[in-house]
């Protein structure tokens, strides 16, 4: 039997399933809180600190995670105070500045508001969300990928020997890579690298104007956020 | 290659998954790094997945995937240390060997690596020569126990 | 080996051990912890028992092999009971000596004696010996007793009184009552008051419940727990029982970095002989109470330190923390309620509960109670351990037990915390040394690493240092650390190195508020802390190599040039012979001239030339 639990999210009340994340809960109810290695389903990491609120607790705030923080009773989340848009906007600036050219990651950038870049552009190819090895742990139990190496030689593998030796071939990394959606006008060109924000073409309003509002954007197109998923 | 014998590290841990990293531990004493065939059997003897072993392997300093030359030396690079200088043990070792720290000569006398703090700050900069602890090192004394390491006769820049 | 099944078989161990002592006439303490055996220790010990075996002075003169003394730099040392004489810097070669004129006659030897490098006078009690005078030695003092080796040495100082009292006397609430009332915070670095830590875990729900001696001691210039765990496992294991028993837990970890191989080795061998002993195991001291200790080893990894890294290494896993919204006392080890503390703390346990919460809390300030040890290290005359009552300003610890600067170099800062901590400057030494007000200013105790940085530091460079260590030690999992540890040290880098622009410094203080906030666990959290005190404290420094590109202290390469000052080259030649980029030129006995386009500025140069000829501008 379901259980409830009653909490407040950016001083709406809500009914909370027990048992979920407050980011589950937040999307379920409408409240967008910027997110990328979250896979609706698939136990969550915590990494990409997008998700980040304040969890109001005995007059004191504390930043967390709100994918890894379960919901309890009499629980007081804000999701869009000023120091967390700004803390969410410097880690989004930090992820386009590692990985410009992907469409997803320049979305979420422009999402969390991001206007200029003040770290000069890199171009790896992928930014360790995570989303790849947890989809081939979890759904595939297939175990051919994993995060090899430590800080910043951290990447993707697979066991030595051929990938094929071990993968299943579901093509859940592919489906679930931010960094398979490339921009409009394809790559980037070395020296331009520039946000124009053009592709999140549903969201006709300034993204800061109204923070925290679902409008079934098409925020990582491929991403399966759960609101865009349910259409 | 001969094969490796892990009866004696795996007596008593087989099946049981969080002996991991002492099972790779003491295969590194015993090998002097993780040989491919043996993380295989670890695999399947203590039930974690290849991926799972590898990460493990990957991810703690104490482990080598690639063997280690005759001769490990580990230069102490923690705090008290750099303070007094153990960059230019480092920069000793680049110059005069042609290697990285993490690198071991073509020759395979020596390995070089680099660790955060062995905890005998006072006595800095520390070099450890395979399990010996060599004080107050300086890059002449350095120079010369590399020499030594590798078999070598003063160079004939000194003649 | 006689078991200890009942409290009075402790009163026997400690009686027979008294009448020994009574028996011996001279007793011989020579430390041999892992950096007394750096500087030669084993061989003395080992020609110091030849000696007086050969002069047949062994029957009433015993050899204590103890751990680490503290005062490092002076090893390897004999302290010469009674008398309280001390031996500094001798070897080998000296036992005979020794042997034939203090230990046979009584004499003592002038040029042994430590030679105070501030009065220039030899001074022949340890307890004169201003090292000493001003700090409190609680702990460290314990460690002249006892042999590692030897748990009947133990024993014979009041080992296990304290877990037999409590076992006897006070119900498991009780005890954390009084470890609550003593004011006990975590010395790991957090500093959390360790009664309310045991009642937590006490009242979390489960059977099943453990206690983890946390001894990863990562930061680097921190060896404190090194030394606590070499010279006295006992002390660490004891606490952890009577930890275990106020709790409900019934196994226990001590989690060592592998990079201490001695300190893995002694505890193996206390875990052993307290099993034999019957003081692990089941029904201890004919109690209800059952419980064990196994060594877990690190693998080489400093994020393992952190609480939740470390329980799933010792699960067989990759050291990545996780979220902290269930805290580890209810949901640790195995999901589990754990209790883990550091080696300092626990070993701390057994005095409160042998003395009183009272006793204890005499000691030190208002909101840090007790003694903490810290490891002086740096630009100071007198490095070492030291061990001080909470509230001891930094200046009386740096000056009056540090002896002041070496090479009379001004003092400029102090590094405390490791690389979680950050650096105060010289104006604020009046500033006491305990959790609260090293915090408020913008630093923390951190696990006790204090490095005394002199006028010839940079401090663009200290934070350099530090966030390359991070870089180098993070997990990788969170963005903000992973990314913004990388992007700082590339904004330090162009500093350091003549390309800051001042708009950059605006975005590293931005940058580090945001990963101090939104990192993941307390290594992301604590990174930005050198940048962000630096900043705070030596904004000059930072201004000089942005806009005049200038190295106040000419340490960073890129903006310094070296040579060779003609007047003091004797043209010996050495400087050219290290020089691994051949960029040094010159005839026998003529000055020799660096060439500043192939010079490297790595410094072999200057460590090598005994004339002190070559100039940094």
């Amino acid at each position: 039997m379901l259980q409830y639990v009653n909490v407040t999210i950016d001083g709406a009340p809500v009914r909370a399933e027990k048992g979920t994340s407050v980011l589950d809960t937040a999307i379920h109810f409408g409240i967008c809180i910027p997110h990328l290695c979250h896979i609706p389903g698939i136990h969550d990491m915590g990494a990409c600190r997008l998700c980040i609120v304040e969890h109001v607790k005995n007059g004191r705030s504390k930043v967390t995670a709100s994918c890894t923080l379960m919901v309890e009773e009499g629980m007081v989340i804000r999701t869009n105070t000023e120091k967390i848009l700004k803390m969410r906007k410097n880690i989004a600036e930090l992820l386009v500045a590692q990985a410009p050219n992907s469409k997803a990651i320049q979305d979420i950038a422009v999402r969390c508001g991001v206007k200029e870049v003040r770290y000069p552009f890199r171009n790896e190819d992928c930014v360790l969300c995570g989303r790849c090895v947890r989809i081939c742990k979890e759904r595939a139990q297939a175990h051919a990928l994993g995060f090899i190496g430590r800080g910043k030689d951290r990447h993707v593998d697979h066991p030595p020997g051929r990938l094929m030796d071990y993968c299943k071939n579901c093509n859940g990394c592919i489906m679930f890579c931010p960094m398979s959606v490339t921009p409009c006008g394809g790559p980037m060109k070395k020296g331009e690298e520039r946000l124009c924000g053009q592709c999140d073409s549903q969201l006709n309003a300034d993204a800061q104007k109204m923070p925290g509002v679902c409008v079934w954007c098409e925020l990582g197109k491929g991403f399966q956020c759960t609101r865009y998923l349910a259409v | 290659m001969a094969k490796i014998n892990l009866d004696s590290i795996l007596e008593g841990r087989r099946s049981q998954p969080h002996m991991l990293v002492e099972v790779l531990l003491d295969l590194q004493d015993q090998e002097g790094y993780l040989p491919e065939e043996a993380l295989k059997t670890v695999s399947k003897e203590l039930g974690v997945p290849l991926i799972d072993v590898y990460r493990v392997a990957h991810f703690y300093k104490a482990f080598s995937l690639k063997p280690r030359g005759k001769n490990l030396i580990t230069i102490c690079t923690g705090t008290a240390c750099h303070v007094r200088g153990s960059d230019l043990l480092v920069n000793q070792v680049r110059g005069q060997l042609g290697i990285e720290p993490g690198e071991t000569t073509a020759d395979g006398q020596i390995t070089v690596e680099c660790v955060n703090c062995v905890g005998a700050c006072a006595l800095g900069p520390i070099v450890i020569h395979n399990d010996a602890y060599c004080k107050n090192m300086t890059p002449g004394k350095l120079r010369r126990k590399l020499d030594k390491a590798a078999g070598r006769k003063k160079e004939a820049k000194d003649a | 080996m006689p078991r200890v099944s009942h409290a009075k078989d402790l009163e026997i161990i400690r009686s027979q051990a008294d009448g020994r002592k009574s028996r011996t006439r001279l007793e011989l303490v020579i430390p041999n912890g892992t950096c007394c055996q750096a500087s030669g220790s084993a061989a003395l010990i080992d020609a110091v028992r030849a000696e007086l075996a050969r002069q047949g002075l062994q029957q009433d003169v015993s050899v204590r092999v103890t751990g680490c003394l503290g005062f490092c730099e002076q090893e390897p040392m004999i302290l010469v009971e009674p008398g309280n004489i001390l031996y500094c810097q001798v070897s080998a070669k000296d036992a005979a000596e020794i042997v034939s004129r203090t230990v046979k006659k009584g004499e003592v030897i002038d040029t042994f004696l430590f030679l105070d490098p501030v009065s220039g006078k030899r001074i022949e009690k340890e307890a004169d010996i201003p090292f000493y005078k001003a700090q409190s030695r609680q702990l460290i003092h314990m460690n002249r007793f006892v042999d590692p080796f030897s748990i009947e040495d133990y024993i014979a100082t009041g080992g296990y009184q304290a877990i037999a009292k409590a076992l006897k006397e006070f119900k498991p609430s009780a005890v954390i009552a009084e470890v609550k009332a003593s004011g006990l915070r975590g010395r790991g670095g957090a500093g959390f008051p360790t009664g309310r830590k045991w009642e937590e875990a006490h009242e979390a729900p489960g059977d099943e419940k453990y206690v983890i001696c946390n001894a990863d001691e990562g930061d680097p210039g921190a060896y404190m727990d090194r030394c606590v765990l070499e010279a006295n496992p006992h002390a660490v294991l004891e606490g952890m029982m009577i930890g275990a028993y106020a709790v409900g837990a019934s196994k226990g970890y001590i989690y060592v970095r592998r990079e201490y191989p001695l300190a893995v080795k002694h505890c193996r061998i206390a875990i052993q002989q307290a099993r034999e002993y019957g003081l692990l195991g089941e029904n201890i001291l004919g109690s209800n109470f059952s419980f064990d200790v196994e060594v877990a080893r690190g693998g080489g990894a400093f994020v393992c330190g952190e609480s939740t890294a470390l329980m799933t290494s010792i699960e067989g896993k990759v050291g990545e923390p996780r979220a902290k919204d269930v805290h580890t006392v209810r949901e640790g080890l195995w999901g589990r309620p754990t209790v883990l503390n550091n080696v300092e703390t626990w070993a701390n346990v057994p005095s409160i509960v042998l003395n009183g919460a009272k006793w204890f809390a005499s000691r030190g300030t208002e909101r840090s109670k007790g003694t903490k040890i810290l490891a002086l290290t740096g630009r100071v005359k007198n490095t070492g351990l030291v061990e001080i009552a909470m509230g001891t300003p930094i200046r009386t610890i740096v000056y009056d037990i540090g002896g002041g600067p070496k090479n009379g170099n001004r003092i400029k800062a102090v590094q405390t915390g490791g690389p979680s901590g950050g650096c105060l400057p010289e104006r604020l030494f009046d500033l006491p040394v305990d959790f609260d007000a090293l915090w408020d200013a913008g630093s923390m105790m951190g696990s006790g690493g204090m490095v005394v940085m002199d006028d010839k530091t940079c401090m663009v460079d200290v934070a350099r240092y530090f966030l390359k260590f991070l870089l180098d030690e993070s997990c990788g999992k969170c963005v903000p650390c992973r990314v913004g540890i990388d992007r700082m040290l590339e904004i330090v880098t162009d500093i350091a190195e003549g390309r800051g622009r001042p708009e950059q410094l605006d975005l590293l203080q931005e940058l580090a508020e945001t990963v101090a906030e939104a990192s993941l666990c307390g290594l992301g959290k604590s990174a930005p802390n050198p940048v962000l005190s630096t900043l705070r404290y030596f904004m000059e420094e930072y201004k000089a190599h942005v806009l005049e590109k200038r190295c106040p202290a000419a340490v960073c390469k890129a903006l310094v040039t070296y040579s060779i000052d003609a007047e003091k080259c004797t043209g010996c030649g050495v400087c050219l012979k290290a020089c691994p980029h051949d960029s040094i030129t010159g005839e026998k006995k003529k000055p020799h001239v660096i060439d500043a386009a192939l010079c490297q500025r790595c410094g072999i140069c200057i460590g090598e030339c005994k004339f002190d000829a070559i100039t940094v501008l």
